[in-house]
């Protein structure tokens, strides 16, 4: 049976302006070893559909696991229905939609070897590996290892006549070491994000050889110096570390809904308002932030967008100028957009797709330039590798982050671990103290699988990226 | 609602005449939702359907696999089944395994309101109505989420736990914002008959026009009042990290310290199972029945959260946070403010995450509202703050307490004034 066809028949007899159908398909396995104690082990599988119908300028959605004529039929009268009811509180005199048309297409991440083709005891065998590696230094006390392996099916049809059979996979290795001493604990970890590859990419990584790496930095980090008060210092940022700092204050700061008000109520708003674009300096000359939904890894590159729109590249930020935003059909029009940017994704068959940060990256400098003469090139300052903690403003401004792994840099060189750093900042003088960053040589990805937003929650993914970049005159210090 | 709940029970009859498992748990329910989000005065998302979920949970010997499904089809069973037995055998013995809950005394608590299940779309809508034409009147925009839930949980297993719960929520919650004035309200009830729409937007009102042009106040250690929604922010948490594996392991500030009044004296957090108002699911997902417990008493930490794999290891009870109430005083906000020289008032607490886990210290900001007060009245409206705390030290520093006050439907918690209170950075708006 041709539901697809089915659900948008039904949606014109009923006089829907707009409809779509997902028909989506995930499969997720999470492993959770602590300690060789594999304190969670789940293949879970969603399947179902959600269908979206547009009316008089408001949305209805409604979903279902019933695959039947009467049960589409029945959901699609229940979103139409919503949609009316919508209508009543419309947004101001209506949603209106950006121009798109259809396309028949298929895309498939591409992976190699299909993670979930590999046996579950291949991967618990590696896992404990690592584990045991990390365990056999006496001062770690914890050693846990998480392993996500996610496919999504998903075939998308809508009234513009769209057919798209669209099938992404991605798969995350976190593990991390814990240090114990009778005064402290502190832990490093292996995280590298998510990446749309398929089980050839575990195998390239050697885990194990980075297990010991990590034992050893958490066991020198639980013994190092934290710095004193907090001062002004220069900061040399890995692009693992940066993908979060860009996340948290690029990203969502430039998704339309954000900058439109409509995440006022939960995630909050941005202050990269609309007449800053193409004037407000966000960042300084050599900042350009590419937006990128074609990524060949990248977690948001699926082809098309849950509004079936095609991936496209564009600039957020160039030469450090507000240049554009992410945008979706819905919020496109409002800053006078014919098209969308194609930024409208659900995490799963039941959810509504909403505006999402694409695939973004901190663009490589031009001039060659490599990590080591970097840090050469810097007389005095911290360097943070790794993601720790994050916390940022409702609108975007003000945050403070720390890290995984820190250290000092004196007259060129890094001379001794720190642990408790954090440094706090704000846009636009963040961004705008950027003064040299390393070439494309040393562009390095980071997939962010986790991403929370909207109301029901949603656990967006996107991937983001750069090459070590420094950072004049920031606030950093030791905590509290 | 029957249907489902049929369906489910069916499909675990299903599993359990169908597994060849040692030992297994499975773990099912359902949720009818509703959410009906508005912003900037609209309806811009509106979502209706039900959800259906069943998991398994098998053992071969210590050998463990796990496996879920939304549908309740035979192939999808014999599918999850299949999927869970695999895993199980092609893993290796798990060092900390427990067996299977078995049966318990599982308490009698209400958590289902018929009044919250038959609230229809329109009803939602009509709310939402009223919500708008409030902001409206204040030449402001609203924006929020309406959301109405009911469902049932059921856990069966291999040693004999059986329970089922059957649960009802509505939630509203909104933020108005007209310039550089924007404040929050929200709220959940089980029962819909004792949702108050009118007193919501009354406080949304209130704090809206306390609120006119606020200006950057200094940073430093000055008094607080953290009001009931701002302390509900930090509990979450503060619960979070207070586990006794963490403290045992020497993760966490919480380290040899049961018994001990590590928290201040004013600061009782407990959870109950005999508050009629709080949602109070009986079991946990792992078959943790709830009880009363005493997390800290009058400062003292009688326990720290422990699952089912930490209790077997350690040898201590199980327990499991079916809610949230801390003991509350009678102190007034207008007699807190009276209390010290001067200080701040805030709303709500924003994106909190841990800086240093050992230490417990943590990060946030203030949002939605913050109000300087000086000589026992507010003088004005402040922009927020950044703030760095250890929160069972914040506790030490209690100056007073205001009533406990149902916060959302599983929290009952009072407003504070709390010394000292570490404000290290100021925001913009």
């Amino acid at each position: 049976m041709d539901y697809l066809s089915f659900a948008m028949d039904a949606a014109r007899r009923l006089g829907a302006d707009y409809a779509d159908i997902r028909i989506q398909r995930t499969q997720t396995e999470m492993l959770y070893l602590r300690n060789l104690s594999l304190k969670h082990c789940n293949l879970d599988e969603l399947y179902g559909y959600g269908i979206r119908v547009f009316k008089n300028g408001a949305w209805g959605f409604a979903h279902n696991t019933v695959f039947s004529e009467e049960a589409i039929e029945k959901t699609v009268k229940t979103a139409f229905n919503i949609a009316t009811q919508s209508a009543r509180v419309a947004h101001g005199t209506g949603l209106t939609l950006a121009h798109e048309r259809g396309y028949i297409d298929t895309f498939r991440s591409p992976f190699s070897i299909d993670p979930f083709d590999i046996p579950f005891a291949e991967k618990i065998e590696l896992m404990r590996e690592v584990n045991q590696t990390m365990l056999r230094y006496n001062d770690i006390k914890v050693a846990t290892f998480m392993l996500e392996c996610r496919k999504d099916e998903k075939l998308f049809a809508s009234t513009l006549d769209s057919r798209l059979d669209i099938t992404t996979v991605y798969i995350e290795p976190n593990f991390t070491a814990t240090a114990v001493t009778a005064e402290d604990s502190q832990s490093r970890s292996f995280r590298e994000g998510g990446h749309a590859k398929g089980w050839e990419w575990i195998r390239s990584l050697n885990l194990v050889d980075k297990a010991r790496h990590v034992a050893q930095e958490a066991i020198m980090k639980v013994h190092a110096d934290s710095l004193g008060a907090e001062e002004r210092r220069t900061l040399l940022l890995d692009p693992i570390h940066m993908s979060l700092t860009m996340h948290e204050s690029v990203g969502h700061p430039t998704e339309l809904d954000r900058v439109l008000g409509w995440e006022a109520d939960f995630a909050g708003i941005s202050f990269a308002t609309p007449e800053k674009l193409r004037s407000f300096q966000y960042g300084s000359p050599i900042v350009n932030f590419v937006a990128d939904n074609t990524l060949a890894d990248g977690l948001a590159s699926a082809g098309y967008d849950d509004d079936g729109v095609p991936n496209q590249k564009w600039y957020i930020v160039k030469d450090g100028i507000l240049n554009e935003y992410g945008t979706t059909r819905a919020t496109a029009p409002f800053i006078g957009q014919q098209m969308s940017r194609g930024c409208n994704r659900a995490t799963h068959y039941y959810d509504f797709p909403i505006n999402r940060i694409p695939n973004l990256y901190l663009e490589p400098g031009k001039e060659p330039l490599s990590p080591n003469e970097l840090i050469a090139d810097t007389k005095d300052g911290v360097l943070i590798e790794g993601q720790g903690s994050f916390s940022i403003d409702q609108h975007r401004v003000n945050f403070q982050f720390g890290g995984d792994m820190f250290w000092e840099i004196k007259d060129g060189k890094k001379v001794r671990p720190l642990k408790k750093i954090i440094y706090r900042s704000n846009n636009p003088e963040f961004w705008n103290s950027v003064d040299a960053i390393c070439d494309e040589r040393y562009f390095r990805t980071f997939g962010v699988s986790n991403c929370g937003k909207g109301q029901p929650g949603q656990r967006g993914r996107m991937t983001h990226g750069g090459a070590l970049a420094r950072f004049r005159n920031i606030r950093v210090g030791g905590s509290q | 609602m029957m249907q489902y709940k049929d369906a489910i029970l069916k499909a675990a009859d299903y599993i359990r005449a169908h597994t060849s498992a040692d030992d297994f748990t499975i773990n099912g329910g359902y949720n009818n939702e509703l959410h009906a989000r508005f912003a900037q005065n609209g309806i811009t998302q509106h979502i209706s359907g039900t959800k259906t979920w069943l998991s398994l949970s098998v053992a071969f010997g210590a050998q463990t696999g796990a496996a879920e499904v939304n549908e309740l089809s035979e192939e999808a069973l014999k599918n999850l089944i299949k999927r869970a037995e695999t895993m199980a055998h092609m893993n290796q013995p798990d060092p900390e395994f427990v067996a299977s809950e078995q049966a318990r005394d599982i308490p009698k608590t209400n958590n289902y309101s018929d009044a919250t299940a038959s609230l229809s779309l329109e009803d939602v809508v009509s709310g939402i109505q009223r919500c708008v034409a409030n902001a409206r009147g204040k030449d402001a925009r609203v924006s929020g989420i309406s959301q109405r839930f009911y469902g049932g949980h059921c856990i069966q297993t291999k040693n004999g736990f059986s329970g089922w719960d059957d649960h009802s929520t509505f939630s509203h919650s909104m933020t108005m914002k007209r310039d550089d004035v924007e404040t929050k309200v929200s709220g959940s009830v089980k029962d819909f008959t004792t949702f108050d729409m009118t007193a919501m937007i009354n406080r949304l009102n209130e704090q809206f026009d306390a609120l006119s042009s606020p200006v950057q106040h200094h940073t430093g250690r000055m008094p607080v009042i953290l009001r009931p929604a701002a302390v509900l922010d930090w509990l979450w948490y503060l619960m979070w990290m207070y586990q006794r594996r963490m403290a045992d392991d020497g993760l966490s500030p919480y380290s040899g310290q049961i018994g001990n009044e590590f928290f201040g004296k004013r600061f009782t957090l407990r959870s109950s199972i005999d508050d009629a108002e709080l949602s109070t699911p009986p079991f946990s997902d792992n078959a943790i029945v709830a009880r009363n417990i005493n997390w800290v008493n009058k400062g003292v930490i009688e326990e720290m959260r422990v699952d089912r794999d930490y209790a077997k290891l350690a040898g201590i009870p199980a327990n499991y946070q079916a809610n949230l109430i801390v003991d509350g005083g009678e102190t007034s906000e207008a007699e807190m403010m009276k209390m010290v020289d001067n200080g701040i008032i805030v709303n709500r607490l924003w994106y909190i995450r841990s800086v240093d886990q050992k230490r417990g210290e943590m990060t946030g900001l203030t949002r939605d509202g913050v109000l300087y007060f000086e000589d026992g009245a507010v003088k004005r409206a402040v922009t927020n703050f950044r703030w760095n705390e250890i929160f069972y030290d914040m506790t030490r520093r209690i100056l007073a307490l205001g009533p406990s006050m149902l916060i959302e439907n599983n929290a009952r918690v009072p407003a504070m004034l709390i010394d000292g209170f570490n404000f290290v950075d100021v925001t913009t708006f």
